[in-house]
């Protein structure tokens, strides 16, 4: 059965640091726009972290939520693009075709997420920042949408080098950036269709939720609800 | 008033394309460098890029696609109101078919550029065409844009059609009335119509039959266009009313427009004694039909909305009705019904002045529908911490203007070289015979009294 | 070819050149022989070390080569050569093990930032006007000798002073041991977020001044008095491997974790409760928590061994800090104190924590002491799930406090001639009634190893830049965070960029030219044979297993990022210095009246410019701040309900002023803080430090007052009292479009 990319998202560890969010930009060539074009909503995270305060002093808490591309198998956005940029892949992800890509924008609408980011003017990496580029992801130019593809340049050098080298990819040998760097180890990634693999055990927790579900977008990512101290049971 | 002969009808539709006076030419020149400037804005956001304009994260759409739904809306008076007129007979209708039909092509025209011009890569707006290309792959036909590209396409050529055709008859009396270059081009825009009973009949079957056709084309062209945002689960977008809301939005802006296009030329071009006030009379019961029906489709939605109290939609909901959104959706609901109602329900307002400040009034508040039916759902979609705001730039703003000031010179322009009024149609109307129930007699009949 | 792969490639090849050749088609950059070999689109995996904070992570660096435009003898022309491209955590090594935090993933853009110094640059304009001329290095260099050589013969009162950050290994030897070589020199130590107070208390209670290395993966019990441990504090990668296993990596075992601070922090957010505690009380809140526990029996009050005994009243069962009775006076109720003491006794192994603004106050040193006995009391220290010190030299005296130094300059005690600075930048991270400012005016020469122009640097009068740290040789010993030791190692992931050379390389050629004490001081040619020689030590003193010799065990070290012990060895607690009589209780002290300064202020470390020193990144400034959301800004964090009483809204410019000064930022309206308190993060308000932190919101270091933390002299930076009032209209930059989940308008009717 062809391999069907998921990821889980434990929010019980998830302490809000960004360093997904940051690992993203360096792995993906995401331009940064500057102070006046992130004032008016043009900053592109593809991972952010979602904050949420609930409560008022002094009985406040705060949730997490990283919250990126959900791959999702019923995409709003992909019936709606008009040249097939948003399509899904043979392996379960969304892709994202820049170059056929005359934006739209009418993915951006359609993702209830609102994780799809939208390139208003040309890159600019004051030189020398161009060198950080990473040469195995495209530059995206001025009016093409872009987004989390779950760090597809990873995947694919993954199942080349494991073909090259005649094994079966072993679960936990392909990581986005974003779940390499989680210093806690929140994040998960790994093939859904195989039932061994640590996502796949993940979302099936009893925590496990998805993030809109009610939509039906049946999306790839699962989260697990921040847990509570069982201790004062046995107290 | 005396009734008009044919002589006289022919001096007073045809003077207008006599010449132009020093005031037209000022009026056009302002309207046309507005015009130029929106073209100019368009050619900075190629340039620049489309982050000139004021769309952002998460309201993708803006300006430009509340002016594609505005004027693709406005397209529907012309047609719908020439072919159910013609179909239903209503004999008051010919002096005011051209009017309204010039108005749907233009209208079209121009909504048909901001798929174009709101587009982040508009030189590439071909692709939405389907033919083979290099790619390999053909448009995506699941996408309502793929189906607005058919829609508004066959509309256009419906519509071109359906106002060509009738042309014809005048082309050709101005090719026999006029002199010199003007006789020899008329001549080429005339193909050749002689006027003969074989012709006539054929231009008639064919009207006939366009405005038939042309109907169920207009209804599913802003069905279509309401289906781009419909068909995305988008808080307070998500809903079924939207296709004949949408149309019923549409023809009501249009007659609006109508009304607008029709005082204008009364009085510039002097057609008091052909533009009368039982014409605006029964356009403003039209219009008034219509702002009911506005009033209930958006009464019907809104409490369905309200009755479901579903979290995401009812932020929607409260963001127009009281929150940073409500003085613009007030706004709506005074230009759109509390100013209208008055004026077109009370047979003594319903002037021609008083349909035309009700026209106004739609118009703009037709423009705040749809504003107010893409930004704000768009700026609170599910999660709250991806609200966001939007606020049009000059680029955005100047385009729009520019859409308003090209109605205006295309119109200008078009008055100048084609009667304005169908000539022959008025003449037709001449002879019609009244209909064995009514004693009075009948509008059309120019200069009865 | 296929017409589209043709496309392809001359699109990708386009575009290269495009980025590359500068858009300038008049001329042609030339192109010179790489200096290295290279396999194109071959990339290469290369440790590193991460030099952002003091937690010493070990680096990955991916390695590929690619097109970069250098100078070459003085021409302008492309190179192809190695160039990391992205940073990971080093999956061996035993501090962050595979991971890495947002700072240390953003370092990549310090090496290829479009303001760093491409090579040594001289005075040439007034002080502070930033005029400079480049030269070459060797003139620089000798520059540099001529002034020292006057300092080495000259009978004058003059002195050498080098102001560093707090440094470790052989890059601290060679430079206290150049700055030794000088008569009566100054080596003095800056950071802003130092862990002195922390050393001092741990030194006093377990004999050990280190930060302590917490073994939270085993932890059932975590109590956090105001420490960041998730964000800034500390081993930030290494607490948060362990809380990760803590909550979630142990089946059937979810760790609890509670947070006493007045505002919530970046791990205060993580935190099953939040629990505000009013500023300077941690202490004694505390030892709230210890009285219950030996009240009730929980534990003996002899448990807490010597760390209790240095409490006053710890015997007798610490009677007067019954929570009924300091209650209203530390802001906490008692049933919360009490509940809390029993779930954490009843709940081992348990860890208390303590830093940051905890520790920042006048009393901090009393505040980590009564934490320190309350560990001891909870049994943790020294076992596992509990603190334990990881097994590191201990730290040498500490070197002259920059306030003190800029005093002595300032009154003319001390006659500095020459000034050196590494890695400091004391005029923005410093007070302002320090007078830092001052004392460098002071100074008649002042050269800086800089990689960028700062609000420090950009006083001097010689710069010498360094390399970048993914160009440098690097070594590091962490203090904190693993069990194991921990040697770090790293040849440079790359040739340096620019016309830049290795500080200490600079500096050993420095003292080869001088002669004398200093070159005899410091005999290694470069900074790698220091390194190396420091291996060669440590091979004998620890024998290897898998090296037969020490050439071997230098080879492997380089190639997996450092030495470090198979074994967790826990150094255990002694019994301590007798750190003079018991620590009294007491209350803390605040600069400024309250009547006159009705807030307390609280500079907070930034999850992402951490103490300004990485505000010049550009992926720093357009990350939204985790709690914030703040982009390319500063912010005042206020309470609701403070702001409706002072009518501040979101937004609303206000004006922050302190008995020693005033700023302005915008305000931003959060639950997550107490009413009495005002907190700003440090990090902006840069008036000089490269195109993206330059000009950009406000420092609050700069209002500070000169409080200090009794018993150890530093700053206590947490002990300023401001007053509040809007001024107009501020630009607040958020990513986020709502504070809450359920935000008034999705409420349901």
């Amino acid at each position: 059965m062809a391999r069907q990319w998921g990821m889980a998202i434990d929010l019980d560890r998830c302490t809000g640091c960004e360093a997904c969010v940051v690992a993203c930009h360096a792995e993906n060539n995401i331009s940064t726009v500057g102070e006046e074009q992130a004032a008016i909503g043009r900053a592109k995270h593809w991972i952010r972290v979602e904050r949420y305060y609930e409560g008022e002093f002094p009985d406040v808490t705060v949730k997490f939520m990283p919250v990126l591309c959900q791959q999702c198998d019923a995409a709003p956005c992909e019936p709606v693009c008009p040249t097939f940029a948003s399509y899904h892949t043979s392996e379960g992800l969304n892709g994202q075709v820049y170059n056929r890509c005359i934006g739209t924008r009418y993915c951006a609408n359609a993702c209830p997420y609102t994780v799809r980011f939208f390139n208003f003017y040309n890159p600019i990496w004051e030189k020398p920042l161009q060198l950080q580029l990473n040469p195995d992801v495209s530059i995206r130019s001025v009016g093409t949408m872009e987004k989390c593809m779950f760090c597809v340049q990873r995947i694919k050098a993954g199942e080349i080098q494991a073909a090259a080298e005649k094994h079966e990819l072993r679960d936990g040998e392909i990581q986005p950036a974003c779940v390499q760097s989680c210093p806690t180890r929140a994040m998960v990634f790994g093939d859904l269709s195989d039932p061994e693999s640590e996502v796949s055990r993940w979302a099936g927790s009893s925590r496990a939720t998805k993030l809109l579900g009610e939509l039906g977008t049946r999306p790839k990512v699962t989260y697990l609800q921040r847990d509570s101290w069982h201790g004062s049971e046995d107290a | 008033m005396a009734a008009k002969t044919p002589e006289q009808i022919n001096e007073d539709l045809m003077r207008p394309l006599a010449g132009v006076s020093a005031s037209y030419l000022i009026v056009l020149a302002c309207f046309l460098t507005i015009v130029i400037a929106g073209f100019a804005a368009f050619g900075w956001q190629i340039y620049h890029g489309i982050g000139v304009a004021g769309i952002r994260r998460p309201v993708f759409w803006g300006f430009y696609i509340t002016n594609f739904v505005f004027w693709i809306g406005l397209s529907h008076a012309g047609t719908l109101i020439s072919a159910i007129l013609r179909l239903a007979n209503a004999t008051w209708r010919r002096p005011v078919t051209r009017c309204a039909e010039v108005i749907t092509v233009f209208a079209l025209s121009i909504g048909a550029m901001f798929p174009i011009i709101h587009l982040g890569r508009s030189w590439l707006f071909f692709w939405l065409v389907p033919y083979p290309s290099e790619r390999g792959i053909w448009p995506n036909i699941h996408s309502p844009l793929l189906w607005d590209f058919f829609a508004i396409s066959t509309y256009l050529l419906g519509s071109g059609t359906f106002l060509l055709l009738p042309i014809l008859p005048d082309l050709a009396l101005v090719r026999d009335l006029a002199t010199g270059l003007r006789k020899k081009i008329y001549t080429v825009l005339a193909i050749g119509w002689r006027g003969t009973s074989r012709q006539w009949h054929r231009l008639e079957t064919a009207m006939h039959i366009m405005a038939i056709a042309v109907i169920p084309v207009a209804v599913s062209v802003h069905s279509i266009v309401s289906w781009d945002f419909a068909m995305a689960p988008v808080p307070m977008w998500h809903s079924t009313i939207f296709a004949p809301y949408f149309v019923a939005g549409a023809i009501f802006s249009g007659i609006a427009a109508l009304i607008i296009a029709m005082a204008f030329l009364r009085k510039f071009l002097h057609l008091e004694e052909y533009l009368l006030p039982i014409h605006f009379e029964n356009l403003g019961k039209l219009l008034l039909v219509m702002s009911l029906l506005w009033v209930y489709f958006v009464f019907a939605e809104r409490l369905t909305t309200w009755y479901g109290n579903e979290r995401s939609e009812m932020a929607v909901f409260w963001l127009t009705q009281r929150g940073s959104y409500s003085p613009l959706f007030w706004t709506m609901v005074t230009c759109n019904f509390l100013i209208p109602f008055p004026i077109l329900a009370i047979k003594k307002l319903r002037t021609i002045t008083g349909t035309f400040i009700a026209s106004v009034g739609v118009v703009i508040g037709m423009w705040l529908e749809r504003f107010l039916i893409i930004v704000p759902a768009l700026s609170h979609k599910y999660l709250p911490y991806s609200w966001g705001t939007y606020r049009p730039t000059w680029v955005e703003i100047t385009i729009t203007a520019a859409t308003f000031a090209a109605m205006a010179v295309l119109y200008m322009l078009l008055s100048k070289f084609i009667p304005i009024i169908s000539v022959w149609e008025l003449k037709a109307g001449l002879h019609e015979k009244p209909h064995p129930l009514r004693a009075v007699a009948q509008p059309d009949q120019v200069g009865a009294d | 070819m296929e017409r589209r792969d043709f496309l392809k490639i001359s699109a990708a090849a386009g575009a290269t050149a495009a980025l590359e050749g500068c858009g300038n088609p008049d001329h042609q950059l030339i192109r010179f022989v790489p200096e290295e070999d290279l396999i194109p689109g071959l990339a290469t995996w290369k440790p590193s070390i991460c030099t952002l904070c003091p937690a010493g992570c070990g680096l990955s660096v991916r390695v590929m080569p690619g097109d970069a435009e250098v100078v070459r003898k003085g021409q302008l022309g492309l190179l192809k050569m190695g160039l990391a491209k992205k940073l990971e955590g080093n999956p061996a090594h035993p501090i962050n093990r595979g991971k890495l935090c947002p700072r240390g993933q953003a370092g990549l853009q310090v090496t290829y930032h479009p303001d760093r110094l491409k090579g040594p640059l001289v005075r040439t304009g007034r002080r502070g006007s930033g005029q400079f001329r480049e030269v070459s290095w060797d003139d620089a260099i000798q520059q540099l000798v001529s002034h020292l050589s006057d300092l080495q013969e000259s009978k004058s009162e003059g002195r050498l002073a080098f102001v560093t950050a707090p440094l470790r290994g052989q890059r601290k030897m060679i430079i206290d041991t150049f700055a030794a070589s000088f008569k009566r020199s100054m080596a003095v130590e800056f950071a802003f977020f130092d862990d002195s107070v922390i050393r001092s208390a741990n030194a006093a209670s377990f004999g050990h001044a280190l930060p302590p290395t917490v073994d939270m993966g085993e932890s059932n019990y975590v109590i956090s008095f105001g420490a960041d441990f998730l964000g800034t504090w500390n081993s930030p990668v290494a607490q948060s491997l362990g809380f990760g296993q803590m909550r979630k990596g142990r089946p059937g075992e979810r760790g609890k974790f509670v947070q006493f601070e007045p505002r919530i922090s970046q791990t205060g957010a993580s935190a099953d409760e939040w629990i505000p505690v009013e500023p300077g009380a941690e202490g004694m809140l505390a030892l709230s928590l210890a009285h219950v526990i030996i009240a009730e029996k929980q534990r003996p009050a002899a448990a807490a061994g010597h760390a209790g005994s240095l409490v006053e009243g710890w015997s007798q069962g610490l009677t007067d800090f019954a929570p009924e009775k300091i209650a209203a006076q530390i802001g906490v109720k008692p049933e919360t104190i009490r509940r809390i003491a029993r779930e954490a006794a009843a709940h081992d192994p348990a860890v208390a924590l303590i830093g940051d603004a905890a520790v920042a106050h006048t009393n901090g040193l009393f505040n980590a002491l009564a934490v320190n006995a309350l560990n001891a009391l909870l049994g943790s220290v020294g076992k596992p799930g509990g603190v334990l010190f990881g097994p590191v030299p201990a730290a040498k005296q500490p070197a002259a406090s920059l306030e003190s130094w800029a005093a002595q300059v300032n009154s003319g005690a001390a006659a500095v001639e020459v000034l050196l600075l590494y890695n400091a930048n004391p005029v923005f991270a410093a007070p302002a009634v320090w007078g830092v400012h001052a004392a460098l005016d002071k100074i008649p020469f002042i050269a800086s190893f800089g990689s960028f122009i700062d609000e420090t640097s950009a006083l001097a009068d010689l710069i010498l830049p360094d390399h970048s740290a993914l160009e440098s040789w690097l070594e590091d010993t962490p203090v904190s965070g693993s069990g194991k030791v921990v040697v770090s190692v790293a040849p440079p992931t790359m040739n340096p960029l620019h016309n830049t050379r290795a500080m200490p390389d600079v500096l050993l050629e420095v003292a080869h030219r001088l002669g004398g004490e200093s070159a005899k001081a410091l005999p290694w040619k470069t900074y790698d044979e220091a390194i190396q020689a420091s291996f060669a030590a440590l091979y004998k003193e620890m024998g290897s297993k898998t090296a037969k010799d020490a050439e071997e065990f230098w080879k492997k070290a380089q190639e997996q990022g450092g030495w470090w012990s198979a074994e967790e060895s826990r150094v255990t607690p002694v019994s301590g210095s007798s750190a003079g009589a018991a620590v009294k209780n007491s209350a803390p002290r605040f600069d400024g009246n309250p009547s006159e300064y009705p807030y307390y202020f609280l500079p907070f470390a930034s999850q992402l410019f951490y103490d300004g020193s990485l505000a010049h990144l550009p992926w720093m400034q357009e990350a939204p701040d985790p709690l914030s959301t703040v982009m390319w800004g500063a912010w005042v964090e206020i309470n609701p309900r403070t702001a409706e009483k002072l009518a501040i809204k979101q937004g609303d410019l206000v004006e922050v002023a302190s008995p020693h000064g005033k700023l302005e930022a915008p305000a931003l309206v959060t639950p997550g803080i107490a009413p009495d308190v005002i907190a700003m993060p440090v990090g902006q308000g840069h008036e000089n430090f490269t195109r993206y932190a330059t000009g950009r919101g406000a420092n609050p270091i700069s209002i500070l007052s000169s409080a200090t933390v009794e018993g150890t002299g530093s700053l206590a930076w947490a002990a300023t009292r401001v007053t509040l009032s809007s001024v107009g209209q501020g630009k607040l930059i958020l990513f986020g479009g709502s504070l809450s989940e359920n935000p008034p308008e999705l409420k349901h009717r």
